[in-house]
């Protein structure tokens, strides 16, 4: 009886054993994409060469002391990711570290410990009090400023930059206040955009606002290669973070505060994308919703990484000794392999175990101060100085 | 060689010095007022340090001595300080011999007079030599080699005596000053004709065919630095080049320093070439007016050297010093040696005492020094002007004997009013 069905059994058990074989080698094909998938994640393909990033406080007074930190904390931020100052555009009120209420004088804090003094001694603020306005603001973006402007208060990109641009202060519904005077419209900046891309003033902006209702800031972008965040949605507000019961106002804004946390982890060697950074937006603990606009970014985000907009790019590629050094310098040990970056990498530092025990010389120097020529020269100046002077006292 | 007590005590004095450890040597080294850029032991060591090394000393921009004094250092003898001292030594023999020369005596001999005495001590004891000397500055050679110069020519020994002014020349390019009246020398004579005035008496046909020999050893020497260079020609820019194109601004007691920090640019060169031609326009007048003495003229232009030069240190202002003590006929001359005295000292306690004022403790600025620089500018132009005052007054003669020589008739009656004028 059991016999009669061993032809299904064993048509059964053929069909188990091809179905194992296909999925085993499609799995294999799927492992071999899983790995250039890995690999090929870390390569960003941005296409930037330089790094900008425009820090933009919109108000001043003593109570709005966390948007001064917030800023503040962007650019130790950028600072510590690799921006240099000279790329930099920091825009602050700049009345709060020594405003007369200020307890802690000539300090700026972010947090309720005042452990980390962001303001310190060398910090460089571009825009100060009164400057900061909606003009020269966009005067800046695109880049129509006075003559006069130093070159230090110019955004001076190009078609390769990468720009981060970060806003705090008061804003509301497709506006934000600028120190309680005057607003900028999300379509203000929004045409501001369109004037640096038409002039070819970035590659990739990054726009970071924290405000009230601050995601319609940047609904109304329409120029390419813009990602976008903020802080609150429409009709939501953005709140702080937590008071410091010495300075006696708010030091922090939640959203801001959490992604400087973020940032913490970051450093110029990291890998971690912009998709991580949004994955930790947590609205429970930020008490708004943030809000992400990436339809106008054609990279996608999670091969994007944090330090093509937060972090200097630095190429660095490390050429053998032998190269520098002239052939007749035969005191230098063996060099590492050149190890050629990436353009769009980031930089890991390289450090040479090189040791040369004789100094390095230009290109191109003649050998004369080398050892034995050195001592025939030495010897013959001395023996034609004692010719000379044994000649004159004995002949003349 | 000779039997004056002080030499040979001075000398082992002055070895005794070399050779002791000094408690406050390396202080020393470091001033100043007692070495410049171009002087100083700390540059020589460098160089040296750089030449061993197999490195161009003269690539860095601290190097301004000469490539001889390289390889001087680095074959025969390491910088010891007893060179010093016996440079110090030769230079006071040197000086001695001068003398000898002047006064007409005999070279080796001289006479036991309290005045070899003297001026072997001030060359000795001038603290203006003695503490440049014990700072191991290179201007002590210089200076001895002025003095061998001065002694070979006084001497009447041609080739020698150019031969050592092309080695001054070689080694600081202002000496060029001294190599006129040291050709006058050579065809006239050391001997003293101060009071009494006459047309240059030498051959001056000889002139052109000495400098031509100058100029010879000159170029030999220049070789021999161009052969350890190696055939480069960087060591000019760096040695001679300093003096003219004042590239380092290091504070020193003279007057170029402060000037030119305080210059823009684009009046650099004019005022550079002012400067150096400011040297070189005393020495057809001052040979002119001094050629019945060549050799006060000499002393003359080493004044001038020692209050206009490039980079000054206090080592220059101290020769002509210590020269005064040959030419002792003009002493009772001179107009106001007691305020030249009180100049000099004043200006060699202030510049310490500014140095350190500006310097070391920030209380003063750079105007506190360029003010004692200044005070030691007057005093080395008081006495120039002093000595060169006395060497014209001792020719028109003491008061009385002119008084005295003019008993003839008309001539008396004009003398009591030519007295009068005389004694103004």
């Amino acid at each position: 009886m059991r016999f009669q069905l061993l032809p299904q059994a064993c048509l059964l058990l053929l069909v188990c054993f091809m179905t194992w074989v296909v999925g085993s080698l499609g799995s294999t094909a799927s492992a071999g994409e899983r790995t250039a998938d890995f690999f090929g994640r870390h390569d960003s393909g941005s296409g930037h060469t330089n790094n900008w990033a425009v820090l933009v406080c919109a108000s001043r007074y003593w109570f709005n002391y966390r948007h001064m930190a917030n800023a503040l904390g962007m650019y130790r931020t950028v600072k510590r990711l690799g921006i240099p100052d000279s790329n930099i555009i920091l825009m602050l009120a700049d009345d709060v570290a020594c405003n007369a209420r200020n307890k802690f004088a000539g300090s700026v804090y972010a947090e309720a410990g005042r452990h980390l003094d962001l303001y310190g001694e060398n910090i460089e603020v571009d825009y100060r009090g009164y400057e900061v306005t909606v003009e020269n603001f966009i005067r800046l973006l695109t880049g129509r400023v006075d003559p006069s402007m130093p070159r230090s208060k110019r955004l001076l990109t190009d078609d390769r930059s990468n720009i981060f641009v970060y806003m705090t202060g008061h804003g509301g519904n497709e506006f934000l206040k600028f120190q309680d005077q005057e607003e900028i419209s999300a379509f203000d900046i929004a045409d501001a955009f369109e004037q640096m891309w038409q002039k070819k003033r970035y590659n990739e902006i990054l726009f970071m606002i924290d405000t009230c209702q601050a995601n319609t800031m940047y609904s109304q972008c329409y120029s390419p290669n813009i990602l976008a965040t903020g802080s609150s949605q429409i009709e939501e507000n953005s709140y702080s973070y937590e008071n410091d019961n010495d300075i006696g106002v708010s030091v922090i804004d939640s959203y801001t505060h959490y992604i400087l946390k973020f940032m913490e982890g970051i450093n110029k060697t990291s890998q971690t994308s912009m998709q991580d950074l949004f994955d930790s937006y947590d609205p429970v603990k930020i008490y708004s919703h943030p809000g992400i606009r990436s339809d106008l970014f054609r990279r996608p985000l999670d091969k994007t990484l944090i330090t093509d907009f937060f972090g200097g790019v630095a190429q660095a590629e490390v050429f053998p000794l032998q190269d520098i050094v002239g052939s007749s310098n035969h005191h230098e040990n063996d060099s590492l392999p050149p190890t050629s970056q990436k353009p769009n990498a980031p930089s890991i530092p390289v450090v040479s175990t090189t040791t040369v025990i004789s100094p390095l010389r230009l290109p191109g120097e003649t050998h004369e101060w080398d050892d034995w020529r050195k001592e025939v020269r030495k010897w013959t100046s001395i023996f034609v100085v004692g010719c000379l002077v044994s000649w004159v006292s004995f002949v003349r | 060689m000779d039997t004056q007590p002080a030499f040979p005590v001075l000398v082992c004095l002055r070895l005794l010095l070399a050779v002791l450890p000094l408690p406050g040597q390396d202080l020393l080294k470091h001033d100043h007022q007692l070495s410049s850029p171009l002087t100083s032991y700390l540059r020589l060591n460098e160089g040296l340090w750089l030449l061993e090394n197999n490195i161009n000393p003269y690539t860095g921009g601290a190097f301004h001595h000469s490539p001889l004094l390289l390889s001087l250092f680095s074959t025969i003898v390491p910088p010891l300080p007893i060179i010093w001292a016996v440079s110090d030594a030769v230079g006071a023999w040197a000086l001695l011999r001068i003398w000898r020369a002047r006064q007409g005596l005999s070279p080796q001999k001289g006479t036991r007079s309290n005045a070899e005495n003297l001026i072997v001590s001030v060359y000795f004891l001038n603290p203006y030599l003695l503490l440049p000397s014990l700072a191991l500055s290179t201007s002590t050679f210089e200076n001895t080699l002025t003095l061998l110069a001065l002694m070979f020519a006084s001497e009447g020994k041609v080739s020698s005596a150019l031969l050592a002014i092309a080695f001054t020349v070689h080694l600081t390019p202002s000496s060029i000053l001294l190599l006129l009246p040291i050709l006058m020398v050579l065809v006239s004579s050391p001997v003293s004709y101060l009071a009494s005035p006459r047309p240059f008496h030498g051959n001056l046909k000889r002139i052109p065919i000495l400098f031509g020999e100058f100029t010879l050893y000159w170029l030999v020497l220049v070789g021999a630095a161009c052969i350890m260079a190696g055939g480069s020609w960087d060591w000019v820019r760096a040695s001679w080049g300093a003096s003219l194109a004042l590239p380092d601004l290091t504070p020193n007691p003279g007057l170029w320093w402060y000037f030119f920090t305080e210059m823009f640019d684009h009046f650099r060169p004019f005022f550079l070439m002012v400067f150096s031609v400011h040297l070189v326009i005393y020495i057809l007048p001052i040979c002119i007016k001094f050629q019945h003495d060549p050799l006060y003229a000499a002393f003359l232009l080493v004044g001038v050297l020692g209050t206009f030069k490039a980079y000054l240190t206090l080592a220059d202002p101290g020769l002509f010093l210590s020269m005064i003590s040959l030419f002792p006929e003009v002493h009772g001359y001179l107009r106001h040696p007691i305020v030249t005295t009180l100049l000099h000292l004043h200006a060699a306690l202030l510049l310490p005492l500014q140095h350190v004022l500006w310097v070391s403790e920030g209380r003063g600025n750079a105007n506190f020094y360029y003010a004692a620089s200044l005070v030691m500018g007057m005093a080395g132009g008081a006495g120039l002007v002093d000595a060169c005052w006395a060497g014209m007054r001792i020719a028109v003669g003491d008061a009385t004997v002119w008084a005295e020589e003019k008993v003839d008739g008309e001539k008396g009656k004009g003398k009591a009013i030519w007295w009068e004028v005389v004694q103004q």
